[in-house]
């Protein structure tokens, strides 16, 4: 009797809750796949809609902000922060670990490089500068999300022309819109990133799919990243916070198998529904093949994935899937059977090659899985202290030189100590091929003061990102899905900052004093000479004669010990 | 109090700045100082040359060297349980089996390598196979290499620890006993790790194919290095970059004790706290450590049983005989072990060497130990960088620091340099008779006489050239497929130096100093520098140089008795060029150089050859 009374409460609330924010929606989203290596993924996305806003026009930034800002479900902290720095468009991803494309395909959320990345689309004007906007946004960020996103400096920022469009509309407003662009690489994501996250969420994670997100388990998981989208569709402002995993039951549970379960993967289960959310959704990939078993039975299956819809139900939910056999590994021998279908068109893999301190060689092998020629736009956003040699760039198509593989390059010089490089072309792939890209590069000799704390453990240099250009019929281009390259860490010249340095110094400086003195003792000589008072003029040609003979060298001898003495 | 005082102010002041002009007190107390010690040069030379032999000698006694301890407080060793236990000891044992049914299949490297990636690829691991050649050697040499990779979760990628075994095990330096064990450790370490997620960087399983020639290949293409004689293929999986490396080297049947072989290519030394780490951790998992496979107490039978049973006389026995070792790994530049490669690509690297006995331990503790040392090497938040990368170690557990060692050269080289130029001023220099008709002096006078200097320098340069000629045939491909070549070698390095004298004629006068003279005061002085060089980068090599060239060099001089210089010429031909006719010892050597590019026959050819023929060459000029 009472939980029934409670729940027409709860019901007759959240409907009073839905008649007053009829202008702002909120809808969450699960999607779970399992994948070729046994493993899980699954992206959370929560999504809120501020029907019919639109962002700052930078011109008014000028003037007071007099509009209130009453937001029931859209996140106020964040609100204040785009309507601050006249923001029309903004992603932020933390993420750890390395996005396997070859053997997990495509991510949900394309942004997958390693560490923080931060970019932003915004309307120039004359009043305040991007630039400005741009540090003021880095910074408040930095404060919402507990990160060190005020390292994305101007020696990370980058402003790539093509790679990354902006992904909902831009206002016109007869300005242009710029994109500043950063990210770094050696960001660790924690704790302290999820809990500021979840408290964007209207039912914090106390409710909902939200419930899911389980510290513990979400910081164990192989890959994990958390990300913050805000963009600007002519509906409204959309802000996205999205989580995404990559699970290892195999690792998890210990056994053979790859079952998942929620109780499985996140130790929780979906007790209750966020009651403001319009919906709640899960959607779980189903196999291409094999015995398995999807519980609880799906409300609906459609292109091959088994949908649910998580509200009006008081039961917890625990989705997962079963299979009665152990998993096994593929063993791909090229002799015995053709390998599974690629996932991804292209594979990449990039290094930094050379053992040496000061000049190293970026090289980048990319495969084309498919039988059609692939172009790729690449984007490479290095920190100063890796400097590139344009002129030894080579490229080879299965070994043989094939220079008319790059095109559209477009090269943004580094400046020291200030501004990145931006690399920005094109690769043609021809189909089934291997293409090799290799350029020298210089590393930096950096200034004492330049080198971090952990100086001997080198500095970690941005992904490369790889952009399939699409032609389609009418002849446009279009780009395909962003591909993260894992990181890299580079060695430079370090000098030994611990006490053998010193030691080293001083004992140099002694070995010099004692060879300094020993060699002049050697070669030197010292003789006294007695210098007469000079005589009279008239009589002096013949003892000055006699001097000269005998006596030149002592005397020149001595003045020059006499001009060390002094 | 005060007048005291004042008094003894004053005695310093007369003391230190006596009465009269400063300068000329100055230079005339130089003067005395050093006319004391020209007057003394002999002693000074000699006592500096006892001084630093005697060092030399002295540094096995436990009086110079120190218990080991860690620098690098991140590593922790020996902080956390282990998880490695009886399953994965019977999934080696399973690996095992599979591997000696290969061996006894005869089974050829590319099988091997196929069947050890298919196990890599059960377990889950991305794994590929790397084949390489090397070519222009009389005998063929290639294999295959296999590699797996595991992406440790939740890292970037862009460190690696590697875990490598080469296929031929390190027993009597490679001589084709099977380091099966170690494979099968390898293959249940990789079982293994992949079950907990708190690796912080992957890890990289090697199987290197041959003893050392595999993993060469291996680690040149990793780090895209070129190797003129190399066919290596490119490597389809990449990691990030390498901060440490174990090898695990268990070619017996079970084990008593493990072993550290630390010396790497060229007189590099791995960071001194891996050693100790893993030390520590291998006595609180209860395997005793030694160095090398120094498990038998020295025989000392033919001492007598009161000295054999001092302490101190069995303590300075052992740590000389590790010393000796250590010198011979780390003189020949070749390194102890296939860990010795990682060294030029600053990857710190030892080997593990499970000692071959019948008990009592085996892969459940070997496992433990390499578990709980990969978990201390993941604790690194930055590259191995505290200091010990200098040091002699005399136990496992006792080194010498640098400054306890390195001034025993340093001596030696410092009594040749002043050996050098005392002949160098004593050439300058000659005493005659005073001529008789100058009015009011008697007895001998010095007078001053010019020092050949060019053709002594030229000489020097020729003999260099020589020395690089001699390496260009060494190292040239045909020399080794024709018969007769070192001796013939042999003979025209002894012969063409006989023709020095020809062209310079000694013409004996006052007014010039003789060349042989000027020539020795050179040859110490590039000797001394050589050797003093070389102590930072090797010392083992600059102790073998400082015992072998110091007193040699300093006591040659020619002699007026043709046979008598012959004699000597011969003598110092043979110090310097004598290893050319050691069969075994050339030919490693020359493999060395072609395979691994190990710097010991350049040097030899380039730099001590010459040297010794120098002083040969002051004998008979």
């Amino acid at each position: 009797m009472l939980r029934t009374s409670l729940f027409l409460i709860s019901l007759l609330l959240s409907s009073v809750f839905c008649l007053e924010n009829i202008n702002e929606e909120f809808e969450e989203y699960l999607s779970i796949k399992s994948l070729r290596d046994g493993r899980v993924t699954s992206s959370f996305s929560f999504t809120t809609l501020l029907r019919d806003a639109i962002p700052r026009d930078p011109r008014t930034l000028a003037f007071d902000d007099d509009t209130s800002q009453h937001y029931t479900l859209f996140p106020l902290s964040l609100g204040q922060i785009l309507r601050q720095y006249a923001i029309t468009e903004l992603h932020l991803t933390l993420n750890a670990g390395k996005w396997n494309y070859d053997t997990w395909g495509y991510p949900d959320e394309p942004d997958v490089g390693v560490g923080a990345e931060l970019r932003a689309w915004m309307a120039g004007d004359s009043i305040s500068s991007i630039d400005e906007r741009w540090q003021g946004v880095r910074n408040a960020l930095a404060g919402l999300f507990c990160a060190s996103l005020g390292s994305l400096d101007e020696q990370r920022t980058t402003s790539p022309r093509l790679s990354f469009p902006p992904e909902g509309a831009l206002p016109d407003w007869g300005l242009p819109h710029e994109l500043r662009h950063a990210s770094h690489a050696s960001e660790h994501v924690c704790t302290e990133n999820l809990t500021p996250f979840l408290k964007l969420l209207p039912c914090k994670s106390l409710s909902g799919l939200a419930t899911l997100l389980n510290p513990h388990r979400i910081f164990d998981a192989d890959w994990h990243g958390i990300g913050l989208h805000v963009l600007w569709r002519p509906e409204g402002v959309e802000v996205r916070l999205n989580v995404q995993l990559v699970f290892d039951p195999l690792r998890i549970s210990a056994q053979g198998k790859q079952d998942w379960s929620f109780h499985s993967l996140f130790d929780r289960k979906v007790e209750k529904a966020c009651p403001v959310a319009s919906s709640t959704r899960v959607s779980v990939e189903l196999p291409n093949s094999g015995v398995y078993r999807v519980y609880p039975e799906p409300q609906e299956i459609r292109d091959g994935k088994a949908y649910y819809s998580l509200k009006n139900n008081n039961e917890a939910w625990n989705i997962g899937t079963m299979w009665p056999t152990d998993f096994e590994y593929r063993i791909c021998h090229a002799a015995l059977s053709s390998p599974d279908p690629a996932l991804v068109p292209f594979s990449v893999t990039r290094n930094l090659l050379g053992p040496t301190q000061d000049r190293g060689q970026l090289s980048i092998v990319l495969t084309n899985n498919q039988q059609d020629t692939l172009q790729l736009l690449y984007l490479e956003t290095m920190p100063w202290i890796v400097q590139f040699y344009l002129h030894t760039i080579r490229v080879h198509s299965d070994n043989v030189p094939r220079d008319d593989l790059i095109s559209n390059i477009s090269y943004v010089l580094p400046v020291p100590h200030a501004r990145p490089a931006t690399f920005e072309s094109v690769l043609t792939l021809p189909g089934r091929s291997t293409l090799t890209f290799t350029m020298d590069v210089a590393k930096a000799f950096l200034r004492y003061t330049e080198h971090p704390p952990d100086a001997q453990r080198g500095w970690d240099l941005p992904p490369a990102i790889f952009t399939p250009l699409n032609q389609s019929l009418n002849g446009s281009m279009s780009l395909g899905s962003r591909v993260y390259t894992p990181s890299l860490l580079v060695d430079l010249a370090t000098p030994d900052f611990s006490m053998p340095y010193n030691v080293i110094i001083f004992t140099c400086s002694v070995m010099a004093f004692i060879f300094g003195s020993v060699f002049n003792v050697l070669t030197r000589k010292f003789i006294v000479v007695r210098v007469r008072p000079d005589p009279p003029r008239n009589q002096s040609v013949g003892t000055e004669k006699r001097l000269e003979d005998t006596d030149s060298d002592t005397l020149n001898e001595l003045n020059t010990s006499k001009s060390g003495v002094h | 109090m005060d007048g005291q005082g004042l008094r003894l102010q004053a005695f310093l002041r007369r003391f230190f700045r006596p009465a009269g002009d400063p300068n000329l007190a100055r230079i005339n107390r130089r003067r005395t100082m050093f006319s004391f010690i020209a007057r003394r040069m002999t002693v000074l030379k000699l006592s500096l040359f006892i001084a630093g032999y005697v060092w030399i000698f002295s540094v096995p006694s436990s009086q110079l060297d120190r218990g080991v301890y860690f620098d690098e407080n991140a590593l922790q060793p020996g902080q956390v349980n282990t998880y490695w236990n009886w399953k994965e000891v019977h999934d080696a044992d399973h690996f095992l089996g599979e591997l000696e049914i290969l061996r006894d299949s005869n089974a050829t490297s590319e099988q091997r390598s196929q069947f050890i990636m298919s196990e890599f690829l059960r377990i889950g691991l991305p794994a590929s196979t790397q084949n390489y050649e090397f070519t222009g050697l009389p005998k063929g040499l290639n294999g295959t290499n296999v590699y797996a990779i595991l992406r440790s979760p939740r890292v970037s990628g862009a460190e690696a620890t590697i875990i490598s075994a080469s296929w031929i095990s390190r027993v009597n330096e490679g001589d084709g006993t099977l380091n099966l064990r170690g494979v099968a450790t390898v293959l249940a370490l990789s079982r293994f790790v992949k079950q907990y997620s708190l690796w912080a960087r992957d890890i990289i399983f090697i199987i290197g194919d041959g003893y050392m020639e595999g993993m060469q290949a291996w680690l040149s293409a990793y780090h895209g290095v070129t190797q003129s004689n190399l066919r290596a293929q490119r490597l389809e999986l990449t990691s990030g970059v390498v901060w440490t490396a174990l090898n695990i080297d268990y070619p017996g049947h079970s084990l008593s004790h493990l072993g550290i072989f630390h010396e790497g290519l060229n007189g590099r030394l791995p960071n001194q706290d891996l050693l100790n780490s893993f030390q520590h951790i291998s006595r609180r998992t209860g395997v005793p450590v030694v160095l090398y496979d120094h498990k038998d107490e020295l025989d000392l039978g033919w001492l007598p049983d009161n000295i054999r049973n001092h302490p101190e006389i069995k303590t300075y026995a052992a740590q000389a005989r590790n010393l000796w070792r250590h010198v011979r790994y780390q003189a020949s530049g070749r390194g102890s072990g296939v860990h010795g490669l990682f060294h030029q690509y600053r990857i710190d690297a030892f080997t593990i060497f499970a000692v071959p006995a019948a008990g009592p331990h085996g892969f459940h503790s070997l496992g433990r130990i390499i578990e709980s040392t990969l978990r201390t090497t993941n604790n690194l938040l930055e590259r191995l960088h505290a200091s010990f990368f200098f040091y002699l170690l005399t136990s496992y557990d006792r080194f010498v620091k640098i400054g306890n060692y390195l001034p025993s050269v340093i001596l030696i080289s410092v009594a040749m340099m002043f050996g050098g130029l005392q002949v160098w001023v004593d050439a300058a220099w000659m005493e005659r008779r005073h001529d008789k008709h100058e009015e009011g002096s008697t007895g001998m006078v010095w007078i001053r006489r010019r020092r050949p200097v060019l053709e002594a320098v030229s000489i020097v340069l020729g003999t260099h050239i020589l020395g690089a000629a001699c390496f260009f045939v060494l190292s040239h491909k045909w020399y080794q497929s024709l018969p007769f070549t070192s001796p013939l070698l042999w003979v025209a390095a002894y012969i063409l130096p006989l023709a020095v004298p020809r062209f310079f004629p000694q013409n004996i006068t006052d007014n010039v100093a003789p060349l042989s003279l000027v020539l020795k005061a050179f040859n110490l002085c590039l000797s001394s520098t050589v050797i003093s060089i070389i102590s930072v980068l090797n010392f083992s090599l600059a102790a073998c140089l400082a015992v072998a060239l110091g007193i040699p060099l300093s006591v040659a001089s020619s002699s007026s008795n043709g046979a008598m210089g012959m004699v000597r010429y011969t003598m110092y031909i043979v110090l310097g060029f004598g290893w050319l006719l050691l069969d075994e010892t050339r030919k490693q050597m020359i493999w060395d150089w072609d395979i691994l590019g190990v710097w010991l026959l350049p040097f030899l050819c380039v730099v001590y050859y010459p040297l010794s023929l120098q002083a040969a060459l002051v004998c008979i000029i």
